[in-house]
């Protein structure tokens, strides 16, 4: 097991030797600079216009939580969709063009220290890119008073969904050569799952009850939605654990795969 | 130090290497000889583990690459056709993360790092990227490589392909070095593959020939050229003659 440390240090290193981390980080947290502007900017209409009306049960319901950390926290979500995919296209497809799959594969190493090693590498940068976004509630926490533990359970809910998008890169990764198609193959997947309620409550009338809810369960969305409101529920937990382990073992088994052609 | 048994390698119904037995003791040196597609990269990528055969197995120092892949695995060094680097990483940290991988324990890597760097003469690039070294620093990068755990054995898969004449040389006195015993470093049994038949009778003790995916010739240099063949000559007559009766069995 400590291979796994191994083969994610050089993996990590890799990735902040070459500019690559530093643009996407930059690109991150200037996004996120600018979603989370715009959602204050949102909050302050929305609280104008409340007292302007003299609409004090709107004003009592608005919260920083609600109508502006989850917001943003949301947004931030939806910018991982575009950005893990270029951090994970390149974990196993370059190793396939630098010839190097055939050093770790012939090295004392099992397939599970790559896969585990390549996942945590880019697991860590994506719990440093949701540090980035932790800074901008933390700046709520000196101007007004959001709840501590929902907040916290929002960031969990960003990170969890993050490492479940890195886990489905690393699968797509594996099996490719090509890191533009494991870059192209990854989004698409994403995007199917970030849509797959909406096909749902399309196709609602012709799928059975079963179908239906199976495919919304498999889509982020919800789970993250509740941890987002400070509902810490086991079944979503749960939830990811299963999604990062099925497209572990799935990776595993494409990289094992190579022996068996 | 190498105990291939019955290996055959069957892709589809293609069959590329097919009931391939030898045996090399401790220090030889070993060319694999034949033609393009003769099977020699199947084989040796099947002696290293990284591919399993479809028919027999293989012992590498003693352990079998079946019941014991790890520990065989940590017996061989092994250079591909292309050498395989990381262009981003310094020749330093990239020979620190092999040794690693290669279960080098701590205390005697950076030891393990400095002799393979000192043997392959890349003192002078050490500290370079590997992306930005020329063809022969990156193939003594790839053979630093293979030597930086002292495996008691090594695969090297066309080793002087696409280099210079003067780097050839180069390299082929560095192979030539691994076999002999020096004090206190391990001494390699080497098996090395080509189809550049002055590359054997410069570096190689003894012969395996294979075609078709079969062994057809495996005898000490000598006695092949006692016998008053040139390489040449055998190697030509060899695979030509195995062409046809090949060619007769399907007919």
């Amino acid at each position: 097991m400590r291979h796994v440390t191994h083969v994610a240090g050089r993996e990590l290193r890799g990735l902040f030797v070459s500019p690559v981390a530093y643009g996407v980080m930059s690109l991150f947290a200037v996004l996120a600079g600018f979603f989370f502007i715009l959602n204050v900017a949102y909050f302050e209409t929305e609280v104008f216009r409340a007292t302007q009306f003299q609409a004090f049960e709107r004003l009592q319901t608005l919260n920083l939580n609600d109508h502006l950390i989850g917001e943003f926290l949301g947004s931030m979500s939806v910018v991982l969709m575009f950005l893990i995919p270029g951090i994970t296209m390149g974990l196993f497809a370059s190793e396939k063009t630098n010839g190097t799959q055939e050093l770790l594969m012939t090295s004392p190493l099992t397939i599970w220290d790559i896969v585990l090693g390549k996942f945590l590498a880019a697991a860590l940068f994506v719990t440093l890119l949701v540090g980035i976004v932790a800074l901008f509630p933390g700046l709520l926490f000196v101007y007004g008073d959001p709840e501590g533990a929902r907040t916290v359970s929002g960031l969990v809910a960003v990170l969890l969904v993050g490492w479940t998008y890195v886990a489905i890169g690393t699968f797509a990764s594996s099996l490719t050569r090509s890191q533009v198609i494991a870059f192209l193959m990854t989004f698409v997947l994403l995007l199917c799952m970030l849509l797959l309620p909406a096909i749902v409550q399309l196709g609602i009338a012709t799928t059975s009850g079963g179908v239906g809810e199976v495919l919304k369960w498999i889509s982020t969305g919800s789970h993250f939605e509740s941890l987002l409101k400070g509902v810490v529920d086991t079944a979503d937990l749960a939830y990811f654990a299963v999604m990062i382990g099925v497209f572990l073992i799935l990776t595993k088994a494409a990289v094992e795969s190579v022996r068996w052609r | 130090m190498i105990e291939a048994r019955g290996i055959s390698k069957r892709y589809g119904d293609l069959l590329a290497v097919d009931d391939v037995s030898f045996s090399v003791g401790r220090g030889e040196v070993v060319g694999f000889l034949g033609p393009n597609g003769a099977g020699k990269t199947t084989t040796m990528r099947i002696l290293t583990g990284f591919l399993p055969p479809s028919d027999g197995t293989a012992e590498i120092a003693g352990f079998d690459i079946f019941e014991d892949p790890l520990a065989a695995r940590r017996a061989i060094g092994y250079l591909p056709e292309s050498p395989p680097l990381y262009p981003e990483m310094t020749v330093t940290s990239y020979l620190h993360f092999v040794a690693k991988i290669k279960d080098v324990a701590r205390a005697r890597r950076r030891e393990a790092v400095d002799r393979a760097i000192e043997r392959c003469s890349l003192t002078e690039v050490r500290q370079r990227v590997i992306g930005s070294l020329s063809k022969g620093f990156r193939q003594r990068v790839g053979l630093a490589q293979a030597i930086v755990h002292s495996p008691p054995v090594l695969v090297l898969d066309e080793p002087t392909v696409g280099l210079d004449p003067l780097q050839v040389q180069d390299i082929r006195r560095l192979i030539a070095t691994l076999s002999e015993a020096r004090d206190g470093e391990v001494q390699h049994t080497v098996i090395l593959s080509t189809h550049i038949l002055p590359e054997v009778s410069a570096i190689c003790r003894r012969v395996i020939l294979i075609n078709d995916g079969r062994k057809i010739v495996d005898a000490p240099l000598a006695e092949l050229t006692r016998q008053g063949h040139t390489l040449e000559e055998l190697f030509a007559r060899e695979t030509a003659g195995d062409a046809t009766t090949g060619r007769e069995e399907t007919a």
